[in-house]
């Protein structure tokens, strides 16, 4: 019992340090298989025994890129990503406006409902929606995918829209009509520039969704609308362990790109300027 | 019907079944400072709106300038207005929040500059131009908000509440600086507000309102000294009311028997004896004298039930006869304590009969 006391004790005194213990092991979670897919990609002979490859390399970018037709895959991944963005933010500001501004009766079940295809499992959802596009004849069309992409991407656009049209002060749009604004005045001059981070993290949001979904790509792709995840995943099919590293790495830049812009560029208070207090 | 600012005609709103304004009639001269005054749910804030145009009226005109507007819009009305809540455009600076009503009339740049910065100097804010609202304090939000609704020399200025969301102190101060300002710019202004002690020091007249109804319209003055009803005697000012009946009648006072307690009150000529009464006294006008004090009229023998020291004050409830109960404010240089048997008194001219 002494023992196991003195273990609890030691334990408290070192709880701060403790802290940090978590935190290092917590982002050896993260960041490690991350670090082995780098090493991977750029190591000739490595099979993760030693602290590092023996020979560096870009042998495995270059097989990437020739073999599996990167630039046409990326291709299709952009185009059906800015469609599913386009779709999502289209159908996000009507409805994140209606959710965000108007009185509705059952506004929680509704939004409940909206937000059921990113609850249940995508690989059952997108049995569904297979189904449907075999008849349909959107099976392996850019249009498809990407509508399937939409039913887990305009759920975020939603969320993120009507929390920023319910943020948007009706007294300060009366201030704009008293200030001699005519309605189009006020939405160029006001409404706009106050939606307009909004807006953008929306599409940010939707981008990267799309960008990274894979199980319903899986389920609606065909030769032509290939994605790089989905490819990715053959890749590795195929046995080439420092090809689809190289691919994964390929694969993580734009989303890191992204993770930047959102950092430095979009941040809301940068947008808005000054938003911010002191 | 010229020097009228602003006329509000029958104006009649309806909210479903809930009547905001019920059938108001009021004229605002130009150049005074009319103060709308009611708690809340009085329709103060509706009638306001029927000025600016953000609240098209059931039935009734309203007339800005000796113009009819009520069917143009807002945008078109020529009218600056402040908001409780400030209402300043958050993604823009001082500068372009005040230069925005110029910006919106298309006017050349170097003279907008010139206008916002006059304005900004009347505030004492011109060093804050590049500021955002959020890095400014409220009182300093509010004096931008002010300069925003004048900066384009509006007909009228329109205040709701704009007080309301400062602390006391600032309250107190902008209370000076606003009406300040509107004296020097000689401009026709709308208050409103629900605090009684803002609108007496504030305004040229104040319409009292209650239930969509004008109660009365008076100087602060008349307000406070002759209110017509026991709404307005109630809300204005602290106020002992004492339904009693006439008992006699005698060259323009009447002997009023308040829970048996014989009260002498102001009468007009048709006072009848039997008839019920409702007087009012302020609390501040209430004399208490010393247990042996030799006045006569209605003085009556109390008891002090209650007190409340209130620093530059001290608040008696005093127990006259057996039921009926005082209120009675004195500065505080004769003290009495709970249970002294004291006198008051109760000066004629101070207990004013409203009708019963």
């Amino acid at each position: 019992m002494t023992v196991l006391r003195q273990y609890l004790q030691a334990l408290w005194r070192a709880r701060k340090s403790l802290v940090y213990v978590f935190l290092l092991c917590f982002s050896l979670l993260i960041y490690m298989p991350f670090l082995m897919i780098l090493l991977k990609s750029v190591g000739r002979g490595w099979f993760g025994r030693l602290w590092l490859p023996p020979e560096l390399t870009t042998h495995w970018y270059r097989f990437a890129v020739e073999v599996t037709n990167i630039p046409e895959i990326s291709k299709n991944t952009l185009i059906i990503a800015g469609l599913a963005v386009i779709m999502s933010t289209l159908i996000g500001i009507p409805t994140g406006w209606a959710f965000g501004r108007r009185k509705i009766p059952g506004k929680e079940l509704l939004m409940s409902m909206i937000l059921l295809p990113r609850m249940i499992p995508p690989i059952a959802y997108g049995l569904g929606v297979a189904q449907i596009f075999y008849r349909t004849h959107l099976i392996n069309t850019h249009f498809g995918v990407a509508l399937a992409h939409v039913a887990v991407c305009a759920p975020y656009a939603i969320l993120v829209l009507s929390t920023t049209f319910e943020g948007l002060d009706e007294r300060v749009l009366e201030a704009s009509a008293v200030c001699g604004a005519n309605p189009w005045r006020t939405f160029l001059h006001v409404i706009v520039p106050l939606i307009l981070p909004g807006i953008l993290s929306s599409m940010i949001f939707t981008f990267t969704t799309s960008y990274n979904e894979f199980t319903l790509t899986l389920m609606t792709y065909g030769k032509d609308t290939v994605t790089l995840p989905v490819r990715t995943y053959i890749a590795l099919g195929e046995g080439y362990w420092e090809v689809t590293s190289a691919m994964s790495i390929l694969l993580v830049i734009p989303s890191l790109l992204v993770l930047f812009l959102i950092q430095r560029q979009v941040a809301p208070e940068k947008l808005v300027g000054g938003f911010k207090g002191v | 019907m010229t020097d009228n600012m602003i006329e509000l005609h029958d104006i009649t709103k309806l909210y479903g079944r809930i009547v905001a304004n019920d059938n108001i009639n009021l004229n605002i001269h130009r150049g005074e400072l009319m103060t709308l005054l009611g708690p809340s749910g009085c329709g103060k804030t509706t009638a306001l709106r029927c000025i600016t145009g953000q609240v098209t009226p059931d039935e009734g005109r309203v007339f800005i300038d000796g113009v009819d507007v009520t069917d143009v819009p807002t945008h078109n009305r020529e009218l600056g207005m402040v908001f409780q809540n400030f209402a300043l455009f958050p993604h823009m600076t001082v500068f372009d929040n005040v230069g925005f009503p110029l910006m919106i009339r298309d006017m050349p740049k170097p003279r907008r500059r010139e206008m916002v910065m006059d304005t900004l100097r009347l505030i004492r804010m011109e060093t804050y131009a590049e500021h955002y609202p959020r890095q400014l304090s409220g009182g300093q939000q509010q004096r931008v908000g002010l300069a925003r609704a004048l900066v384009y020399h509006p007909k009228v200025l329109l205040l709701d509440e704009p007080l309301s969301n400062l602390d006391a102190k600032l309250r107190e101060e902008m209370r000076f600086e606003i009406r300040d300002l509107i004296n020097r710019l000689g401009i026709t202004a709308v208050y409103v507000t629900h605090d009684q002690a803002e609108a007496l020091a504030m305004s040229d007249r104040v319409a009292v309102m209650n239930a969509g109804q004008i109660e009365q319209v008076g100087t602060p003055d008349e307000i406070y000294e002759c209110p017509r009803s026991k709404f307005v005697a109630d809300f204005i000012g602290l106020s002992n009311f004492m339904l009693g009946t006439v008992a006699s009648v005698e060259s323009g006072r009447a002997a009023l028997s308040v829970d048996r307690v014989q009260l002498m009150v102001p009468a007009d000529e048709g006072t009848r004896a039997g008839e019920d009464q409702l007087v009012f006294i302020r609390p501040n006008d209430i004399e208490l004298l010393p247990a042996d004090s030799d006045q006569v009229q209605n003085v009556f023998d109390g008891t002090i039930s209650k007190l409340t020291y209130l620093g530059d004050k001290i608040d008696y409830r005093v127990l006259v006869g057996e039921a009926l109960e005082v209120r009675v404010q004195t500065d505080g240089k004769v003290r009495f304590s709970k249970g002294d048997r004291v006198k008051v008194r109760l000066p004629m001219t101070h207990c004013r009969v409203i009708s019963a």
